[in-house]
Parts: structure tokens; C-alpha cells; sequence
């Protein structure tokens, strides 16, 4: 060979890399482990449905859908303990539209640019008719969801009195201490003059909640849930908790209720519906069957297929067997 | 036995040479191009374009000569579109023999086709008496034949370098050959057809997810990945895996390679990923990312957190969307890797851990309060994210993991009950006692021939099992006589062996 020496620079190197020869295991999966893998996550995923589905079940949830504009009366019929919290549910409104989701200023919201000099997605709720910027602006702030909902509980005939609810701590913590903060903690309006409402709203923003700043500006809950965006058109977000004293100790005692709801937000222009849901939780969220259902139809289907596994596995080795002979 | 073994793996042998016919004959025998079973051996000696038409066709398949054949058809009709060869098998084991001078017809026009089609049913071919160019022609014509990529390999010896340098590959001993094409050129088959197989469902899962979502968001486009994750996905969080799979996977150790040819042949029908493996891998996508959208879309949609607050806005939800995809194409690359090295387990669990690691960064607070328009994500993983992400995970993995399972014990079975068993090849007498050839690989002049092989001038051992010993004494002989005949005929044409797979 004529290489020499060149040739020799040439060749790769003899590493375990190089050549291939990497140390290593090699996985074959024998049909015990096909069929215990089968068969154990059969189980695994049985036992975890049927755990969500009993503690699903435990959940006591009414939802109200308000025909009438002003009163209904409603029999709680079952007694829930515990917390019960107070939703209103929205039907057909597309928070989840890509042009909607766009629709805000981060940086306002934050407090650090009320003026919103740089964004444009908030166009065409940026600025108003006579050109003053609005805070907040962008279309998601701007229909906001603005009705009221009362609750009354009847003590005695014709002694109605107003069921006690929080209208705190209804938000996401990192939403409340980051996400939002207003520009000042005092003297609020001062900081807003320049700006405007947006147009649907009724009350400029540092108006929402006057008797509690921690309330009040960007970081009202009502405010501050509504701007959190739903990921389908069917959603609801959480109204207010209730404040279990007096009566309400261990939470909705039996007897007759009604609702006072002031019904401002307008959603037959939007083919919508919109209704109140009250209920109780546990540690699996909701009273959605859908997880435990899922889980336990998945645990069956897996153990029916371990056995038609295990099944064709035994006439096949038979049949190797006998072709064998 | 490199020939052998390659014959095995069902690789056809083309020899092109300048030398004599008898010679090359004799070499043939020797390595085992053409053996002494094999059903026939044709000639090609025909001296114009008729004789050499009635040979290829009326030896080969006599049926050839009716007007039915394909061949024919598009012969007489010229159609401008180009013609692919139909897939015939050859009912036994033949092999042709051309000169240089009637390969100066064949290669002209319509007999082309016939060359081609006759050559492409024999397991071995030797063209003998070649000038250059005509080497360089029927390289093209295979060339056509073959609609594969294919390589050229060099073989370096005494007489310099030209093979060499204008080769894909190139080596010292013609052994080498088998490691490159069984162990290597195996390898490589099977890692580029899992890489495309799995390349194509990650990226059909992550894409297909907005279609069940655009029933919900009224069509408008809305993504259902954060901004961050999708300019990340391909690039850095599933990158690697797929880096490590293509790079080190084995499905079968080199010895086995070795040992086994016919581990070669399913390369050479592309039946690892053809039009029905991505048909496959398609249907696997689809349905894994429908499994992606609802479960997540179920757990959440009339659910709350166990404080009452909101779990079903759209940033929950992209968040478990995104994780499940990520464990989803993560177990699914674990299941393809058959041979783990340490490297492959720290690609893929790293870029796992990687991707939580980034998730907890993206969306901390800090990163937040200094760029609130950029980085808006915020919150924390919930138990009923993982239980949504669980199960996810098994619904997508266990329908491919007991396919998996089935498919070689059900499928392969139905086809191999379909074809009978293959016969043993059991070495049976000789049936061309005439083209026996000379106890000598060189010839000389046609007058020795005869009085040499009619045995008086030597003591041989009887006919069958003459070419064992014969073999055995000059292999290492021969090997650098191979080698030393490519050399001597080239003048400006690389004499490279071209290869079908």
C-alpha cells in the first residue's frame, strides 16, 4: 500500500464512538412484560377512575340558568357542607378567538404604561373618539362581564336576608402579587387622569371596588378573573366564595333561596347564554365525571386487551409448535 | 467468501473487465459470482444487433417473444413517459456472460431494454472485454434501473489510486465489503427509516392538535402552544433524542449481521418505510393528537382548581397540552430505541428534565416583571394536570406498544403461511458439465485447454469437489488478482463495482 504515513492520519479513531462499540443494554420487550405492562397499568388506571368517579359524585353543584330578570326562587333540596362557591357560567362566548386573546396590554396592566404609547394590539379599544388612551384597553377588558348576583336565603316566611359572600381571594396569587398591580397605591384616580373607561363599562376603573384599594384599580378579582381568558366557548368563572358565618357556618343550610341579578351583560346579541352555578369541591376539582369516567373506560379496555393479548400470544406459540413438528 | 456471503443477501454481482472471456469465466467460478449449481449460464456472442436480440430473449424467457410482453407494447408504441422496469423473479439461478463487442450492440436503442431486463433476472453478471466507456455506459444503465441512491466503492491496490478517489467509499480489501454493506449499510437503513417514521408523527401530533381546536375557538387560528414552546419544540426539546436514535441505534448486533445476510433483503424492498409506513405513521398521528386535544380538553372544560379557582383558561390548558405532547413524543422515542446507550439515556431524559427545567424558568416571576409583554405565562402544575398527562400518555403509547407486540407474531405469520418455506439449496450434480472450466484461472491459448481439462495431465480430485480446494488454496490470491485486474483496465474511468440494494 502506497499510503504511508497520510494514510495512517487518515483512519478514525479506534474509540468506542467511532466504531460503534458503545457499551450498551439492549431492549427487548418478551411477552411477560408486554402483557404485565397491560395488565398493571389495566389496573392502575381502573382503580384511579373509580377514586375520581366517587369523589366526583360527592360534589354538589346547581346550575341556574335566569329566565327572569329579577327574582327566582330556588329549593336547595340537599345540604352541602363545606365551602360552596358561586360561578357564573357563559355559553357561546369566544373568549379563546386569536384576535380577542391579543386584544391587551400587559405592560398596563402591570402599571408600568398606563398611557399605552406601544401596543397596538388593542386597537380598536385603544384610544377613544376624542383620542385619550383608555385603561384598560383591548377588547377583553372592555367586556367585561358586569352583572350582579345576589343571593338570599328565606329565614322565616317574608325574612329574607342576603346570603354573606367573599369577593376576595377569587384569583390566581401569581396573577394578583405580578401580574396586575396598579401604578399607585394611593390617590388612584390621580394617576389615571389622561385616560378613559372603555366604552362598555360604567364606571372608570379605579371606581371598581372604592371601598378596598387592595380591591380596587388593576387589581380587582372581578377584573383580574374576567382577564384570565377561557380556552372554550362554554366556561365559568368563579363570582364569589362564601363567608361562612352566622347561619352559613357549615355551609348552605336547607331551605328556600333566591337570586337578585342585575342583568346587564347582553348575550342574546351573541347567541349566548349565561346562567349561575353554585357547588362544592374536593380535592379532584369539579364535579366533571369526565377524568374518572376516561380512567376507568381506559383501565377495562386495557385489561380486556391484556387477556386477548395473552390469548393470541398462547395460539401462536402453539401453532409455531405444531408448524415446528 | 465476501461474494457468498452477498449472495446471500440477495445483492446481484455485475463484474465489468477488459480480460478475456475465459479468463473471466474462471474468475466468476472462482469467487463464487457464478457456482457450479446454478441452472444456467448464458452467452451473449452474437455479432450484430438480430442474433444478440434472439439471444437475450429466446434463452432467458421464450415467452418473451410474444406481443403481449410489456416490453414489447412499449416498444412498439414509444410513449414519451418513462418506462419502469415491471419486478420479474427468475424461476431458478442463472447467470449471463457478454462480451465487449456485443455489448456494443446491446447497448444501442431497443436492446437496452432487452440487456437490462434479461441482466436484472440473472444473480450474476460478467461483461468481459470492456473498453472504458463501455464500462461507464452499463454503470448508467444500471444506474436508470436502480431508482435508489446507491454509492460507489473503491477498492485500493498495487496499481494506484483513481478507484479511490472518486468513490463514496473506499478500502483496502474487497472483504470489507460485507461489513460495509450487512452491518453498516444495514444500520443505516434502519435508523433512516425510524427517524423519518418518528420525525414525522412528533411533528404530525404537534401540527394536527389545532384542528380539533379550531371547532372551539371559532376557527380563527388561535394556537394552543405558547409562543416560546413552539419556537422550541423542534429545535431544542426533541432535537436530541432523534440525534441519538439516528446515530447510535442497532436493531441487531454486528455479529448477527454478519452471520444472518438475509437480514439485508428487507432494505432492498423498501419495506421499512414506503408509502404504507407513512400511511401509519399518519393515522398514529392523528390519533395521537386527538387523544392530545380531548383528554386535556375534558379534565378542564366544567372543572375548578380545589380552591374554586379557574383551571379552564387557555393557559392551563396550553400548559398541559404541551407537557403531555412532550412526554408523549418522549416515551414514544424510548420505545423506538431498541439499543440504549448511556448517551441515549441522557438525551432523552435530559431534554425531559430540560424542558421542565425551561418551563420553571420561562414562567417565573422575575422573568415576568421584566418583560410583561413577552413572558405571560404564570401559575403552577395541579394534580389534575398529571393525571390528565398520564393518561394522555397511556392512551397514545399502548395502542403503538401492542401493535408492536402483534405485529410480528400475527402479521409475519400470515405471510409467511401464504409463500411456502424456501427450499434448502442442497448442492446437486453439476448440470453444465460443458462449461467446466479449466483446472488454470488464466488462459492462455485455446489449444492447452482441452488437454488439460481432460484430466490426463493432472491429478485432480473428482469433479464435485474440485472447487473447495481450489478455492481455499488461491482465495488470498485471488482477492489481489481481482484487485490488480480493476486496476490494470482502467485508463480515466474508475473501476467501481455498482451495487444494487
Amino acid at each position: 500500500m502506497n499510503w504511508g504515513g497520510g494514510g495512517r492520519k487518515l483512519m478514525p479513531d479506534n474509540s468506542a464512538m467511532k466504531q460503534q462499540k458503545l457499551p450498551a443494554h439492549q431492549l427487548h420487550f418478551s411477552a411477560r412484560v408486554v402483557l404485565t405492562i397491560f395488565f398493571a397499568t389495566g389496573v392502575f388506571c381502573f382503580c384511579m377512575g373509580v377514586i375520581l368517579i366517587l369523589s366526583a359524585q360527592s360534589i354538589q353543584e346547581i346550575e341556574v340558568c335566569p329566565i327572569l330578570l329579577y327574582l327566582f326562587f330556588w329549593y336547595w333540596g340537599l345540604n352541602p357542607g363545606g365551602d360552596v362557591y358561586m360561578y357564573y357560567k357563559l355559553y357561546g362566548f369566544y373568549q379563546n378567538h386569536y384576535r380577542y386573546v391579543l386584544s391587551r396590554s400587559n405592560n398596563q396592566l402591570v402599571g408600568k404604561d398606563i398611557m399605552v404609547r406601544d401596543v397596538e394590539d388593542c386597537a380598536p379599544f385603544k384610544v377613544s373618539q376624542n383620542k385619550t388612551p383608555i385603561a384598560p384597553c383591548g377588547a377583553i377588558a372592555n367586556s367585561m362581564f358586569n352583572d350582579t348576583i345576589i343571593l338570599s336565603y328565606t329565614l322565616k316566611s317574608s325574612v329574607h336576608i342576603q346570603v354573606p359572600m367573599l369577593k376576595t381571594e377569587l384569583t390566581w396569587w401569581t396573577d394578583k402579587y405580578v401580574k396586575f398591580q396598579n401604578p399607585s397605591l394611593i390617590n388612584l384616580s390621580d394617576r389615571f387622569v389622561g385616560t378613559e373607561k372603555p366604552p362598555y363599562w360604567q364606571a372608570p376603573i379605579y371606581e371598581l371596588d372604592t371601598s378596598d384599594p387592595g380591591n380596587n384599580g388593576f387589581l380587582n378579582d372581578d377584573f383580574i378573573v374576567w382577564m384570565r381568558t377561557a380556552a372554550f366557548p362554554t366556561f365559568k368563572k368563579l363570582y364569589r366564595r362564601l363567608y361562612r358565618v352566622q347561619y352559613f357556618m357549615d355551609g348552605l343550610p336547607a331551605g328556600n333561596y333566591s337570586f337578585n341579578i342585575s342583568y346587564n351583560f347582553p348575550v342574546t346579541r351573541i347567541k349566548g347564554e349565561k346562567s349561575v352555578v353554585l357547588s362544592t369541591l374536593t380535592w379532584s376539582g369539579g364535579s366533571s365525571l369526565f377524568l374518572g369516567l376516561a380512567y376507568t373506560v381506559t383501565g377495562a379496555f386495557l385489561w380486556l386487551a391484556s387477556f386477548a393479548l395473552m390469548a393470541i400470544h398462547m395460539t401462536m406459540k402453539k401453532k409455531k409448535l405444531s408448524y415446528r413438528r | 467468501e465476501t461474494i457468498i456471503t452477498l449472495n446471500k443477501a440477495k445483492i446481484k454481482i455485475w463484474v465489468l473487465t477488459g480480460d478475456k472471456q475465459e479468463t473471466a469465466i474462471n474468475i466468476a467460478y472462482s469467487c463464487n459470482v457464478f457456482e457450479d449449481e446454478m441452472d444456467g449460464v448464458f452467452m451473449i456472442e452474437g455479432k450484430d444487433s438480430e442474433t444478440i436480440l434472439q439471444e437475450l430473449r429466446g434463452k432467458m424467457k421464450p415467452e418473451s417473444l410474444l406481443e403481449s410482453d410489456p416490453v414489447n407494447i412499449y416498444l412498439k408504441k414509444k410513449p414519451k413517459r418513462t418506462f419502469t422496469m415491471p419486478e420479474e423473479l427468475p424461476r431458478g439461478d442463472y447467470g449471463l456472460v457478454i462480451n465487449g463487442y456485443s455489448l456494443a450492440f446491446a447497448l444501442e436503442g431497443n436492446l437496452e431494454l432487452e440487456l437490462l431486463r434479461t441482466a436484472s433476472l440473472c444473480k450474476g453478471v460478467i461483461c468481459c472485454r470492456m473498453t472504458p466507456f463501455q464500462k461507464a455506459q452499463v454503470v448508467e444503465l444500471v444506474k436508470s434501473m436502480i431508482k435508489a441512491a446507491h454509492i460507489g466503492v473503491g477498492i485500493s491496490g498495487q496499481e494506484g489510486m483513481q478507484a479511490m478517489l472518486n468513490s463514496d467509499f473506499a478500502f483496502s480489501q474487497f472483504c470489507y465489503l460485507q461489513r460495509l454493506l450487512l452491518v453498516h449499510g444495514r444500520w443505516s437503513y434502519n435508523r433512516m427509516c425510524k427517524f423519518l417514521s418518528y420525525f414525522f408523527y412528533k411533528n404530525f401530533v404537534f401540527t394536527l392538535v389545532h384542528f380539533w381546536y379550531a371547532f372551539f375557538n371559532g376557527f380563527s387560528a388561535q394556537a394552543v402552544y405558547d409562543t416560546w414552546f413552539i419556537t422550541c419544540y423542534n429545535l431544542i426539546y426533541t432535537s436530541l433524542p432523534v440525534l441519538g436514535l439516528s446515530l447510535f441505534e442497532q436493531d441487531v448486533n454486528e455479529t448477527w449481521s454478519l452471520h444472518f445476510p438475509e437480514l439485508y433483503i428487507p432494505g432492498q424492498h423498501n419495506l421499512y418505510f414506503n408509502k404504507k409506513e407513512f400511511v401509519k405513521c399518519l393515522i398514529h398521528g392523528i390519533y395521537s393528537s386527538f387523544v392530545l386535544f380531548f383528554v386535556p380538553m375534558g379534565t378542564i372544560y366544567n372543572s375548578e382548581r380545589s380552591d374554586g379557582k379557574d383551571i379552564s383558561d387557555i393557559q392551563t390548558f396550553c400548559l398541559i397540552v404541551q407537557t403531555s405532547l412532550i412526554w408523549m413524543v418522549t416515551v414514544q422515542i424510548a420505545l423506538k430505541t431498541t439499543y440504549w446507550t448511556m448517551i441515549s439515556h441522557f438525551f432523552i431524559w435530559g431534554s425531559l428534565g430540560f424542558y421542565f427545567c425551561i418551563l420553571f424558568f420561562l414562567y417565573s416571576d422575575g422573568l415576568c416583571l421584566m418583560f410583561p409583554s413577552i413572558f405571560q405565562f404564570l401559575g403552577k402544575a395541579l394534580s389534575q394536570i398529571w393525571l390528565s398527562l398520564i393518561l394522555s400518555v397511556i392512551l397514545c403509547v399502548i395502542p403503538a406498544f401492542g401493535y408492536q407486540f402483534l405485529q410480528p407474531l400475527v402479521f409475519d405469520r400470515i405471510n409467511h403461511c401464504k409463500t411456502r418455506p424456501p427450499q434448502v439449496r442442497v448442492r446437486t450434480k453439476l448440470k453444465h458439465p460443458s462449461l467446466r472450466r479449466s483446472a488454470y484461472a488464466f488462459s492462455h491459448k485455446q489449444g492447452f485447454g482441452a488437454l488439460i481439462t481432460s484430466g490426463k495431465t493432472t491429478k485432480t480430485k473428482p469433479n464435485k469437489k474440485n472447487s473447495f480446494p481450489v478455492k481455499k488454496k488461491e482465495s488470498s490470491d485471488i482477492s489481489t488478482r481481482i484487485v490488480a485486474f480493476q486496476e490494470k483496465s482502467i485508463s480515466g474511468v474508475p473501476s467501481t463495482i455498482p451495487l444494487k440494494f
